[in-house]
């Protein structure tokens, strides 16, 4: 036997009719797996933050990349399904390919998972240095919030005495919560801003947002909470800064 | 003759231990139970401090300890401690006897340590639970139908959320590795019995001891918590919270025994010959599942054990006031919560690994892979868990790395997917009920897989966390990859351990309707999470009434397959068409053996000279494939 | 056709069986029966005049008084409990006047949010007297009103306090002859559900105190519909 080089297999591999069929099988599955990435933001909602657009962003990118991977496991076991089976319900009456594994296909299925797996990962990290989710921005403002069953409190710290149950923000300015609980965990979820973070008893966990869109939006619950666990819900209205200022002036709050 | 008289004698000496099975022990365990309850009630010291729900607490988990272990004894459990403490060690008659020789029926219903009894009796449990579970699935999503239904009030939805989640999640483990780990693994590596046949009857009764327990919970007040059981809702929660603690406990001392008994059985009792390189993958999975087990359902007990001392004896391990933490729970449960989903599905795909060959005619492709990925995923599984709690606020500067374990886990998943497509590529796919359950897997895995990764990602978790999104996630790889494992691996060994054929003119339509079901009501969850509807709610906002009603007919549909297969399964058992030896053709053990199997499996001990999958020819590819052979694709005689 | 009339005569059994659970289920679910509000003239209010409805609610220590409901319906009768019913029913576009009775001592809330009067139609009113908050120290019970999630025409939000009977009033035994009277009111709009609970944590447990009573509907827990 002699050697044959790389391109020399592939060429041949590529000519085979069965190889073309699940390719062009590949190239239909992953159009239509990639169909679903805008849906998904869709269905989201228009993000109301700057943390939700990375979110969007985020599925919408691994969607896309997902779809090829998933296209030809689906353009496999379709054309298998389709032109590999023995009809009826006796044994096959031929064997099928003693091939006991290939090592070429293997090792390229191993690194191109691996660089997948690194993309995802190098996006992640850059997406949590950005320093929205995790740390930094000092400007940002400070409200308190507070988890109890089956209401939530917020504190507007940095404007005096004022306390509330629904949640008012200015637009465009990035806040920070510090989220507690006085009973058992609850999970503050603003949900077309894409952020969430346990309330936890006898802590205190950060939050970040800056919302973008002046609205209303709502704020849920997201870890079981007990018995009325499903009427944990409220409002975040996002209004201007001139009506939010309005707003704490009115609650007897000050600058 | 003599024979027969001295089982004759030995049963007049040995009376009592010949007369105990599982309805002295249900007797007996109420008995004691009874007894408990009522000297807890009477001498269990209460502080000045404490209120009536603290002592009520005592109460019910003494009475619940006392109904476990007089159950115990009463099936007979203790037999062989007991003889051993009293230098009266068991004869080989007593140890035939207790591997059910000759017994019929009736060795089903007591403390048999026959492996392939064991195996059954697993089968029939998973199965009992299955439908549990699966009623109190059909109440939740009846509840869920619409977004102010009125069929159930707060606190039986919260309970039936729980107790339908640890009920399939205690069936779902069990499901692969107790009847098919039980009754095939030995017979597949040419082993008599299991490495500690007691172990392993104990290991079942354990679990049925169990059951009444958790089942009671609702009639105790329910458990407020959902199956995760976080703590400090746990602490608050009825007394219906200390019958899932005690069920904890008592299944992970069960896990352990048949963990370590399965282990060692894969280890030490493999026929000779058989090497690790020619050892069936279902070992490899089954192994790599329980060994998994064996350090993460200790966590579990223990966070149990501390949930049960906070609501007994006012210990604190979880209340911030008092200087403990809501996130040392966490960190438990998920020690366990996340090696348990491997636990769950690394048998299931196992199963499927080994099945699929014969159902394609060919080799499993890349032997090397399928335990480098099986491998790979036992490994990192251990170091994930706290990608459960990225939005729990314990330790934001870990979720970087723990995003990184999470990721680098797609890689030996995405390994056994190359083995699963290049086994079926170029094979010859035999459509029969066992390979429907592959090709089912393979897509719901998928999509179950790929969602995985968006969650692995940080700041998509913030936005998915504790939303629909997660659940039906979580069901697409659970149900949908490793249940269907386990609904194709009952196919494909229904013969070997029934005797008969399961009949697929049912089971196929059954099996179809599920998996559309499945799809469709998971798909409506996918789309209220996104929409933003959070997890564990009976009541929710109109936006989610559309996808809401969806998935509860999906559910529906689910159902209806689910019971059209039980029907099958059930009729297929007492009147199918019986089965051959090895109806698949198959080349692994237990397909060597006659059905049914006699009791120590083999007359003579096997040796093994290859590995299972030697299908498949050269010839094949020549047959089917001259048509694309041109004389420049001889790459032999390719000149470069 | 044999073979169907198998599985179906299955499927339905096991249906059948299903739905003897699922009624089952449905009898425990079942809430306390209904108290409707009495509508007694109009009022005027910030949005407009409209139908004046009128609600009395007490709360004793435990819920065996006769005109408590959990007093011969319930396995914990001995609960703290709301009387007469924790199912309330008013009119839609009406101003509800509750006036609640409340037997009972108390302690230190959880949270003192619930120690201040909050969203009612004017003034909140405590034993003849105004009041717009009490001490979060000597809170006895309150009366926390949200919309249910399905609720999307409603942002109401009312929660007033119960003033705890004084610790020398309580008796040791029977029940105190000086318990406080709240009034307060509210205007609800269109028809829907709401969920109303205690905040003040008055249930049994090792945790927060919100245990049992508290866990649990029909006791410090119920509804009120807007029909």
């Amino acid at each position: 036997m002699s050697p044959v080089s790389v391109s020399t297999r592939i060429r041949h591999f590529t000519k085979r009719t069965y190889v073309r069929h699940v390719f062009l099988l590949w190239i239909f599955f992953t159009i239509m797996v990639g169909l679903f990435a805008p849906l998904q933001s869709k269905l989201m909602g228009p993000a109301a933050s700057t943390q939700m657009e990375v979110v969007q962003e985020t599925m919408t990118l691994f969607t896309y990349m997902a779809a090829p991977v998933a296209g030809l496991i689906f353009a496999v076991v379709t054309y298998s399904l389709l032109a590999w089976r023995s009809k009826g319900f006796v044994a096959p009456q031929y064997e099928g390919t003693n091939s006991r594994g290939n090592g070429p296909t293997t090792v390229a299925w191993i690194l191109v998972s691996s660089l997948l797996c690194v993309v995802l990962l190098i996006w992640g990290l850059a997406e949590m240095a950005d320093g929205q989710t995790a740390r930094g921005d000092e400007r940002a403002r400070i409200i308190n919030v507070t988890g109890n069953q089956w209401v939530w409190n917020f504190d507007y710290i940095e404007n005096g005495n004022v306390r509330s149950q629904e949640l008012y923000l200015p637009v465009n300015e990035p806040v920070l919560f510090h989220v507690t609980s006085v009973d058992v965990n609850h999970s503050f979820w603003i949900v077309q801003m894409g952020v969430k973070v346990d309330a936890n008893a006898g802590a205190v966990t950060d939050m970040r947002v800056t919302p973008t869109l002046i609205g209303d939006f709502d704020i849920r619950c997201a870890e079981l909470c007990g018995l009325n666990h499903s009427a944990m819900f409220t409002k975040v209205h996002v209004v201007s800064q001139g009506d939010y200022l309005a707003w704490i002036l009115k609650n007897g709050g000050h600058q | 003759m003599s024979h027969t008289a001295e089982v004759t004698t030995a049963k007049k000496r040995k009376g009592l231990m010949r007369k105990l099975n599982v309805w002295t022990g249900i007797v007996f365990g109420v008995v004691v139970a009874v007894a408990a309850h009522y000297l807890a009630k009477r001498y269990i010291p209460m502080g000045a401090d404490e209120t009536g729900t603290v002592l009520m607490d005592r109460v019910v988990i003494t009475t619940m300890f006392g109904w476990t272990i007089g159950f115990m004894a009463g099936v007979g459990a203790f037999v062989g401690p007991y003889r051993w403490m009293m230098n009266r060690d068991l004869d080989h008659d007593d140890q035939m006897w207790l591997a059910g020789k000759d017994a019929g029926m009736a060795r089903y219903f007591r403390f048999t340590t026959d492996h392939k009894v064991v195996g059954i009796q697993y089968l029939v449990i998973t199965m009992v639970l299955f439908a549990v579970g699966g009623t109190m699935a059909m109440m939740i999503r009846t509840q869920l139908m619409r977004a102010d239904s009125t069929f159930l009030n707060n606190t039986w939805y919260n309970t039936l959320v729980g107790m339908h989640g640890i009920i399939m999640i205690i069936a779902t483990i069990i499901m692969v590795s107790g009847p098919f780990g039980n009754f095939v693994l030995p017979i597949m590596i040419g082993a008599r019995d299991m490495a500690f046949p007691r172990l392993n009857a104990l290991s079942f009764w354990l679990i049925f001891a169990a059951v009444p327990v958790l089942l009671s919970a609702p009639f105790l007040g329910g458990i407020s918590t959902g199956w995760t059981a976080y703590a400090p809702l746990s602490t608050q929660a009825p007394a219906g919270m200390d019958a899932y603690i005690v069920t904890i406990i008592i299944f992970a001392v069960s896990s352990a025994v048949a963990g370590a008994n399965i282990t060692t059985t894969a280890v030490t009792m493999r026929a000779r010959g058989m090497t690790w390189n020619r050892t069936p993958i279902f070992v490899f999975g089954t192994v790599a599942s329980v060994g998994v087990a064996i350090p993460a359902f200790p966590m579990f007990m223990a966070s149990q054990i501390f949930s049960g001392l906070d609501r007994t004896q006012g210990a604190a391990f979880y209340d911030a006031a008092n200087g403990g933490s809501g996130w040392l729970y966490a960190n438990l449960f998920w020690l366990m919560g996340h090696p348990e989903v491997y636990v769950i599905l690394l048998p299931a795909l196992a199963a499927l690994l080994e099945l699929t060959p014969v159902f394609s005619r060919s080799p499993l492709f890349s032997f090397n892979s399928a335990v480098g990925g099986i491998a790979g995923i036992t490994g990192l599984s251990m170091l994930v868990w706290a990608h459960h709690m990225y939005a729990s606020g314990w330790a934001p500067d870990l979720n970087g790395p723990f995003m990184l374990t999470t990721e680098l886990i797609s890689i030996p998943t995405g390994m056994l997917f190359l083995v699963f497509i290049g086994t079926i590529w170029r094979g010859r796919v035999w459509g029969r009920l066992p390979m429907l359950a592959v090709y089912a897997m393979l897509f719901n895995f998928l999509i179950g897989g790929l969602t995985g990764i968006y969650m692995s990602d940080v700041p998509v978790d913030y936005a998915l966390h504790g939303s629909m999104y997660i659940t039906a996630h979580f069901h697409y790889t659970l149900m949908g990859g490793a249940l269907t494992g386990m609904i194709g691996a009952t196919a494909y060994w229904f013969p070997k351990m029934t005797g008969r054929m399961l009949n697929e003119k049912i089971g196929i339509p059954a099996f179809v309707i599920m998996q559309v079901g499945f799809n469709v009501t998971f798909m409506g969850m996918f789309l209220v999470g996104l929409q933003g509807q959070q997890r564990r709610v009976a009541h929710y906002d109109k936006l989610f009434e559309n996808g809401n009603f969806i998935s509860t007919m999906g559910a529906y549909t689910i159902g209806f397959g689910a019971l059209m297969l039980l029907y099958t399964v059930i009729t297929s058992w007492r009147r199918g068409e019986v089965a051959s030896d090895n109806p698949w053709g198959a080349k692994t053990l237990e397909w060597m053996v006659p059905t049914p199997v006699p009791l120590e499996n083999f007359e003579v001990p096997p040796v093994v000279t290859s590995d299972p999958y030697g299908f498949g020819g050269p010839d094949a590819y020549d047959l089917e494939y001259e048509e694309d052979r041109r004389p420049s694709d001889d790459l032999e005689t390719e000149r470069v | 056709m044999k073979r169907i009339l198998g599985i179906l005569s299955f499927v339905g059994c096991a249906a059948l069986f299903i739905g003897l659970i699922a009624t089952y289920l449905l009898a425990n679910s079942a809430a306390a029966p209904v108290l409707a509000a009495q509508v007694n003239g109009v009022a005027t209010t910030s949005q407009g005049v409209l139908p004046h409805a009128f609600l009395k609610l007490n709360t004793y220590p435990d819920g065996e008084v006769p005109e408590n409901f959990n007093s011969d319906h319930s396995p914990h009768s001995d609960w703290v409990s709301y009387g007469p019913s924790t199912t309330l029913q008013v009119p839609a576009h009406s101003l509800v006047t509750i006036e609640i009775t409340n037997y009972d001592g108390g302690e230190v809330l959880n949270n003192d949010f619930f120690a201040s009067v909050r969203g009612v139609e004017g003034q909140a009113i405590m034993n003849g007297q105004p009041f717009t908050s009490i001490s979060p120290e000597h809170v006895g019970h309150t009366f926390t009103l949200r919309p249910a999630p399905a609720n999307t025409t409603s942002d109401l939000f009312v929660s007033v306090p119960l003033q705890a009977v004084a610790e020398e009033d309580m008796p040791e035994s029977g029940y105190t002859t000086k318990p406080n009277v709240v009034t307060f009111s509210f205007v609800v709009g269109e028809p829907g559900e709401f969920f109303w609970n205690c905040e003040y944590p008055c249930g049994d447990g090792t945790y927060a105190k919100f245990g049992n009573a508290m866990s649990a509907m029909r006791y410090m827990a119920g509804t009120l519909t807007v029909v």
